[in-house]
């Protein structure tokens, strides 16, 4: 099966260098400090709004740091606050869809009913809505944004085990007398986790421009950390002096998601899922 | 099948096209071409603002706008060029000798924009409906003088005051809220503070003709006001929150004037001066920006610290770097031509090495390996409040966290909208918050008087000042400065007063702020008045 | 039919109580007592009197599921409370502003119609040539486009510098063109692509062959026959979208200072004006759920097949 994946991403081209930029990014988000030339947040007003030079390579910014050292710290917080928000929505995911989907019953029926009812809003509102309660920051960002998510996911892993669930393997086991908990952990999550993770790489990319996008709006990432959405909506006051304060970070947004979109892709056509 | 699906397309171009007419329609196509013909006899500035005007009500404030307030109210003094006292609404005034009876005689050709009677009555009852309110005037220290107010004729009215306050004229040039309303303004309960306006009608040279909230408001002008006529028509206030989009706006001639402090950013207006293309000007300093120093708060209660904090900022490359050079550097809390406020003290200049050598006597030492100073264990963390909004104010606070932190001082920037930022700034929530002194007419005695109220309905320095063990003293001779009648004295107790601050390290004077004027060549006569917030609307003319 | 709406109906029910609950947990959900929240807003020092004689007034010394049931009352009667800041009813602000909204979103559907209806068709004729790789390009940077960045460059270079279009606000028709282009963009790619899948699949159908042998012009059968089978998944999409437009709409009022629903909900987040937050959400919500269902029902009377399968 791995070789089969193996080919289907080598066969073509764009799936090839979609998934060397998601592994390029990964890297940087990961070796950000020995990537960035220059303190992200050292500030040095004298420096400020600086066309590329050698020591700063694509400029400065209105308080004289180095722009570069700040998209690389960038790809950190992006990528790290995506990841860790969709780790924390599998960690309730998993767990509450399986069950329901596993046991059925009144459990199951109120998760259903809570499902519905949360996924009556839509969500990027609910979770806005959950930043103003909660106040603005990261913390708060990644709070809002699991606690929107959860729902959605579960309610797919549901799905995946219902389909499972019915399938000869797991059936066998039950007749032999297997514990729930071992049939669960030993048939039905190998058989569902390469489509959880399929999913996960599908949607990564819109959890970045949803993370940038409350970035922006002045509600995650407060200064002075690096974070793309929030460098747009710094630069907008200099646009007109110095347009590629703005144009930088679009474009790493925009490549990181295009990325993730084609990555997420082409490992649900390598595994062969594509449902309907 | 066949049928359902004909039905199906031909519902569809059927929305396509009420949809088309839906948003077309109610587009305002039509309204525009009517501006663009009309626009030929009658003169519209377009002027914007980062809020909405608010109700337009002169004796309350926020989100009641001091420009818009001014257009439409005005009071019985005006404050003139260089502090000289005006007749306005008032054509002349006697004073008793002991300097407690102020008797105003009135113009007698003012009429209210719906033609009620300007006269002594109406002066009353405005004065009345005010000081019914006093609480919430605290900081105005003339309304917690008056004793009694009286309609001694049709056109004289009376004020008789506690004690003989000396700024009494000068208070009543504010912009609020001692300015007149029409009866017909009033509300049925006649508490215009609790329960608002009917309408607003005031004596002023602009009246409100449309208003959108939170998008426009639109002026016409007053043809039945007693004074020097507006030479435009119309003016239009667009609401446009985003210094950057205003200029934007600006540029492409949506927008003909730019005024005002903060609302637009350093960058942009050195890049539309430079671009040749356009009008600019600075006014003369109108006001102190300046931070204020919670003394409050257990880690600012330090003199050492607040004096390492004042060494410690660079003064100098926030005039060169963001001001360029626009804004002069300040070192006392008012500018030297300000009545009262020449005081002979040491500024703190910039020195890191001093700062440094300061934190370390307060106890907060570098520790290997982190970036921050802490002492007992605690970082040394402070928390900066400023005004979302206002880009010179997030300018300066991000230069502060970035230079703060080469000395080891984790400054927490805390943004909020502007209506947050003052109720968090009152309650003392900040350990730095920026600031301005008031400007003229309110500089010094008013806004020292401030000081001494409790914060809610004065200034959020009283609580920012409770720690100062010279707190009460400070007070006190604040006080007794206003009721002095002896000119000699009240210099002596001024120059305490401002040295002590100055001693206490409470204020960290950044620049003599001024105001901006950006417009197109085809407008004429903008200049700044006295009064930092008055915008010279009725001076403004447009040429073809 | 008749059975089949009021089974919808019905089904509604539970889903407006659920928007209701979560809505108010969600106020109750704030840090620090509402009644102190409400004096900070306006201006009133939160004395402990004070904070007492307000928690009485607004019902906030009952139990809660006695307040959440006044609360209820109140809004079936359009009685959203009152905003903390303006000090005005939240269904007036909400209405005030939910026109431009309308008006965006609206604009929007038709740019998507427009743009996606003749790429789609072509892409799928077309298809593998250059039109068709155009519209895969376009479709997948579209979905990972950040809208806020998408807006500014509009903004920069048809505004600013090609002088093109009104950079802000809301005013003539001219100053839909942007803010629509920015909210359609993102869906224009997913339509254009669905719609072009939805030809690829009638293209092998029977009738499209029949047309084929009895020598109809191209032309003739993909105006007369094509175009209506496979406007389906465009009507119904569109309908589903709608109801998220209102999300993306948040992000482009900002960017072009639209005076929306959605720049409603983030000032009233950025002043946490609770009252304003608490109804906005629940206005889109309730918006939101209703656009769901008149896209069921739509479809279901387009599609009888799943009338059938709801009355079984």
């Amino acid at each position: 099966m791995l070789k089969n994946v193996k080919r289907q991403l080598l066969s073509h081209k764009l799936m090839m260098i979609s998934s060397m930029i998601v592994f390029f990014m990964t890297l940087l988000a990961l070796l950000a400090p020995f990537f960035a030339p220059n303190d992200p947040n050292l500030v040095d007003i004298t420096h400020k709004l600086q066309g590329p030079s050698s020591k700063f390579p694509l400029g400065t910014d209105h308080l004289g740091r180095d722009i570069l050292s700040r998209l690389i710290y960038g790809t950190r917080t992006s990528l790290g606050t995506a990841f860790l928000v969709m780790g924390l929505t599998m960690m309730i995911s998993i767990p509450l869809g399986i069950y329901a989907g596993f046991r059925g019953g009144w459990g199951d029926y109120l998760f259903m009913r809570i499902c519905d009812i949360l996924m009556a809003f839509p969500s990027f509102l609910l979770s806005l809505a959950l930043i103003g309660i909660l106040g603005p920051g990261l913390v708060n960002l990644i709070l809002a944004m699991v606690l929107v998510q959860w729902v959605f996911y579960a309610r797919v892993i549901r799905g995946m085990v219902l389909s499972v669930k019915e399938q000869n393997f797991v059936l066998a086991a039950k007749v032999c007398g297997t514990s729930r908990l071992v049939i669960v952990i030993k048939h039905i999550l190998p058989a569902i986790i390469s489509q959880v993770a399929v999913l996960v790489f599908m949607d990564i990319g819109g959890v970045v421009l949803a993370i940038s996008g409350l970035s922006f709006l002045g509600l995650g990432i407060q200064p002075p950390g690096a974070e793309w959405g929030m460098m747009i909506n710094d630069s907008k006051q200099f646009f007109r002096n110095a347009p590629s304060l703005m144009l930088y970070p679009g474009m790493m947004i925009l490549i990181v998601v295009v990325a993730f979109n084609l990555f997420g892709e082409a490992l649900r056509d390598a595994l062969d899922l594509r449902r309907e | 099948m066949v049928l359902k699906r004909s039905k199906l397309v031909t519902s569809l171009v059927g929305l396509l096209v009420l949809l088309t007419i839906f948003v077309t329609g109610c587009s305002n196509t039509t309204k525009d071409q009517e501006n663009a013909s009309a626009k030929d006899q009658t003169k519209v500035l377009t002027f914007s603002w980062a809020g909405d005007i608010g109700d337009l009500n002169p004796h309350t404030y926020f989100p009641n706008q001091w420009f818009s307030q001014a257009m439409v109210y005005e009071p019985l003094v005006y404050y003139g060029e260089g502090g000289e006292l005006k007749p306005w609404l008032a054509e002349s005034w006697d004073v008793s000798k002991d300097g407690k009876e102020y008797v105003f005689h009135l113009r007698e050709d003012v009429t209210f924009s719906d033609g009620s009677p300007f006269n002594a009555a109406i002066v009353k009852k405005n004065f009345d409906t005010v000081l019914a309110n006093a609480p919430q005037h605290e900081w105005m220290e003339l309304i917690n003088q008056i004793k009694s107010t009286e309609v001694v004729d049709e056109s004289t009215f009376k004020l008789t005051l506690h004690k003989p306050y000396y700024p009494t004229l000068q208070e009543l040039t504010y912009i609020r809220p001692l300015r007149f309303i029409g009866e017909a303004a009033f509300p049925d309960s006649q508490n215009t503070f609790k329960e608002g306006l009917k309408s607003p009608i005031g004596t002023g040279p602009w009246i409100l003709s449309k208003y959108k909230k939170n998008e426009e408001a639109v002026f016409i002008r007053n043809e039945k006001y007693w004074g020097t006529k507006p030479e435009i028509d119309k003016v239009v206030v667009k609401v446009i929150p985003d210094g950057e989009s205003r200029v934007l706006a600006f540029e492409k001639k949506e927008i003909d004037l730019i005024f005002g402090n903060g609302v637009i950013s350093q960058d942009s207006f050195q890049f539309l001066k430079d671009s040749g293309i356009y009008e600019t000007k600075l006014s003369e300093p109108t006001a102190t920006r300046a931070l204020l120093f919670n003394t409050n708060r257990e880690t600012m209660k330090d003199l050492k610290l607040r004096a390492a904090l004042q060494h410690a900022f660079n003064k100098q490359a926030v005039i060169d770097n963001i001001f360029y050079g626009t804004e002069k550097k300040a070192d006392t809390l008012f500018a030297p031509n300000i009545p009262y406020t020449k005081i002979n003290v040491k500024p703190y200049e910039y020195d890191a090495e001093k700062a440094k050598q300061l934190l370390d006597e307060a106890g907060w030492k570098r520790v290997k390996g982190k970036p921050f100073r802490e002492k007992d264990g605690e970082i040394l963390q402070l928390e900066l409040l400023f005004i979302s909004t206002d880009n010179i104010q997030k300018a300066i606070a991000e230069f502060i966290q970035g230079d703060f932190r080469k000395m080891g001082i984790d400054i927490k920037l805390i943004s909020q909208e502007e209506e947050t930022f003052w109720a968090t700034a009152y309650e003392g929530g900040f350990d730095l918050l920026f600031t301005a002194s008031w400007g003229v007419p309110f500089d010094p005695h008013a806004y020292l008087s401030a000081m001494t109220k409790t914060s809610e309905n004065g200034s959020p320095d009283y609580k920012a000042q409770l720690g100062l063990p010279v707190k009460k003293e400070i007070d006190r001779k604040i006080k007794e400065t206003l009721l002095s009648t002896d000119e000699a004295k009240r210099k002596m107790l001024y120059k305490d007063i401002l040295t002590a601050l100055h001693e206490q390290a409470v204020y960290l004077p950044i620049s003599y702020q001024s105001n901006a004027a950006v417009y197109h060549k085809n407008i004429s006569g903008v200049h700044f008045l006295p009064q930092e917030y008055e915008v010279p609307f009725t001076s403004i003319d447009i040429n073809k | 039919m008749g059975w089949f709406i009021v089974k919808r109906l019905t089904s509604l029910i539970p889903i407006l109580f659920g928007i209701s609950l979560i809505t108010f947990i969600l106020l109750h959900l704030t840090p620090g007592d509402p009644a102190v929240a409400y004096l900070r807003a306006s201006h009133i020092p939160p004395a402990d009197e004070t904070v007492a004689a307000l928690r009485v007034e607004l019902g906030l010394d009952k139990p809660l599921y006695v307040q959440y049931v006044e609360w209820l009352g109140k809004v079936v009667q359009l009685d959203l409370g009152m905003s903390y800041v303006s000090k005005k009813s939240v269904w007036d602000e909400i209405m005030l502003h939910f026109f431009p909204t309308v008006q965006l979103t609206l604009a929007s559907c038709i740019l998507i119609v427009v743009v996606s209806l003749p790429i789609g068709i072509m892409s799928a004729i077309y298809k593998g040539k250059l039109i068709d790789q155009f519209s895969r390009i376009i479709a997948f940077v579209s979905v990972s486009m950040p809208a806020f960045w998408f807006g500014f460059l509009l903004i920069y270079f048809l505004s600013v510098k090609l002088d093109l279009f009104p950079v802000l606000g809301r005013g003539t028709f001219a100053h839909l063109v942007l803010p629509s282009l920015t909210l359609s963009f993102a869906y224009i790619g997913t339509y254009m692509r669905l719609l072009r899948a939805s030809v690829l699949e009638n293209l092998n159908e029977p009738f499209v062959m029949y047309a084929r042998a009895r020598g109809l012009r191209e032309r003739l059968i993909v105006s007369r026959h094509l175009l209506k089978k496979s406007l389906l998944p465009l009507v119904t999409g569109l309908g589903m979208s709608l109801g998220n437009m209102l999300s993306g709409a948040v992000i482009v009022e900002t960017v072009f200072a639209w005076p929306g629903m959605g720049q409603l909900f983030v000032t009233s987040i950025l002043t946490r004006d609770y009252p304003m937050i608490q109804g906005c959400l629940l206005f889109m919500g309730v918006i939101f759920v209703v656009c769901n269902l008149l896209v069921d029902l739509a479809y279901s009377f387009l599609d009888p097949r799943i009338r059938w399968e709801g009355e079984k």
